[in-house]
């Protein structure tokens, strides 16, 4: 496969991760600006834990998914008694305060001579897990996109439990679900914490998959877009968001002719949907009606064999 | 309920698992020089290579060179041009075109003999660049 073509769906893939999470907030009824940080949080703790300390990368992507779903549950603990224009305020401070802290933090330890770990705003280099084991692009395109996977699986799963219905009726009225016996604070500190470590995850991948990380890199320009591919793609489905990113990174990076015009266009696209289509391109009732033609079309192909068994068994029963 | 166990237990499995011990790779590191190359947005730009460790200048390698905007992850890239060897050891070409002028993390990929990725962050003006994190 072509380089730059396994690098944009590469990218597409991890920043899908932060889509997700920032989509998961949106069900519950909260525009968080901060999802970004604990991207920030998972690519420096993966980093950390494969380049300095050693440890496998499996291991390391479960330990950032942990600290970003930790972090995220403890600061939602204070910030999810707020609302609407609060609550994304805080979540942007939160985040900034995360990428000042970043900035500023220095733990390099020296391997094979060379000073490795985080550097203030210089960045953290050398994170070559893929390359000290011989992990080629390609491979590690298939294990994002399997991990990816898993995670599509449990909003699957979560979409047809117990548990998605109440975030979606807490995202509908807080209050009605409130008045229904469903503790909302507790759900949507659950909410934050899996959002916190899906967007971890996702993080860890972006520093091994790049090598490379700076604090600039999570600043507000990423946190906007995580938020923009859900309300873009759709709150129908998580797949809504996945059709954000694809749209974003997938069409507009191969359509160069727009080259550096491509935020204007993508604010553009922003404003329009959410005149347009203000939960998206597949929001709730397209995802209904997709369901819908998908049934009927399951449906007359059943049917369809059924008629051709039984013209069949009539023909067999004549001869 | 059963199949988000089922899931948990192959991250825990995959958590264990490990590819095998990193083997000794030759790192190498690079110094970046880019100009103008007179057109809107083009640079000319010079890369010498050589062994982190010994110092030892690359050569014969396919080296690719592409480059993001570190402010904008994903979003802003150059797509990768392949470079080309000059007679002077560990010493590679290429012309980048870039979107917009800006700070831009120039990534060098090496395949062949040597595999490894080396950044440089380089910022683009219109008469200059200079180079920040080298």
């Amino acid at each position: 496969m072509d380089p730059y073509l396994v690098s944009v769906l590469s990218n597409t893939g991890v920043i899908s991760f932060v889509a997700l999470s920032a989509y998961l907030l949106l069900l519950t009824g909260e525009v968080s600006f901060g999802q970004q940080a604990f991207f920030a949080i998972g690519a420096y703790a993966a980093g950390i834990a494969t380049a300095m300390w050693g440890w496998p990368l499996a291991l390391a992507l479960v330990w950032s998914a942990a600290a970003g779903a930790g972090c995220a549950a403890l600061i939602g603990i204070p910030t999810l008694r707020l609302h609407g224009v609060y609550f994304a305020i805080a979540t942007l401070a939160f985040a900034e305060m995360v990428r000042i802290l970043f900035e500023l933090l220095r733990y390099r330890v020296e391997i094979d001579g060379q000073l490795v770990g985080p550097d203030g705003t210089d960045g953290f280099r050398d994170i070559r897990y893929i390359f000290d084991n011989n992990i080629e692009e390609f491979e590690f395109l298939v294990l994002i996109y399997a991990v990816l996977a898993i995670v599509l699986l449990g909003f699957m799963l979560l979409e047809r439990s117990r548990l998605g219905v109440m975030f979606r009726m807490i995202g509908g009225d807080a209050t009605l679900a409130s008045l229904q016996g469903i503790a909302v604070a507790r759900y949507k500190v659950l909410a934050a914490g899996i959002a916190g470590g899906l967007a971890a995850v996702g993080g860890g991948l972006y520093a091994h998959l790049t090598t490379y990380v700076e604090p600039r890199i999570f600043d507000v320009m990423l946190g906007v877009h995580t938020l923009a591919y859900g309300l873009i793609g759709g709150l129908g489905t998580a797949l809504g968001p996945l059709l954000g990113v694809a749209i974003d990174i997938g069409l507009l990076e191969s359509v160069r002719i727009f080259a550096g015009y491509r935020m204007i266009i993508f604010g553009g696209l922003v404003a329009l949907l959410l005149i347009v289509r203000p939960r998206g391109l597949l929001d709730e009732r397209a995802v209904h009606k997709i369901g819908q033609l998908l049934r009927r079309a399951t449906r007359g192909t059943a049917s369809m064999h059924d008629s051709t068994g039984a013209e069949g068994r009539t023909k067999g029963g004549l001869q | 309920m059963k199949a988000m166990v089922r899931a948990l237990a192959v991250m825990i499995a995959l958590a264990v698992w490990h590819p095998g011990a990193a083997h000794a790779q030759v790192r190498a590191k690079a110094e970046v020089t880019c100009v103008s190359a007179g057109e809107k947005l083009h640079y000319d730009c010079i890369f010498t290579l050589a062994n982190a460790r010994s110092g030892e200048p690359i050569s014969g390698v396919t080296l690719s060179v592409g480059a993001d905007m570190p402010s904008m992850p994903g979003m802003h890239n150059a797509p990768p041009v392949k470079a080309t060897e000059q007679p002077a050891k560990g010493v590679y070409t290429a012309r980048l075109v870039l979107e917009m002028h800006g700070d831009w993390a120039v990534r060098l990929d090496l395949s062949g003999a040597v595999r490894d990725r080396v950044i440089a962050v380089l910022r683009f003006e219109d008469d200059q660049v200079t180079s920040i994190k080298p």
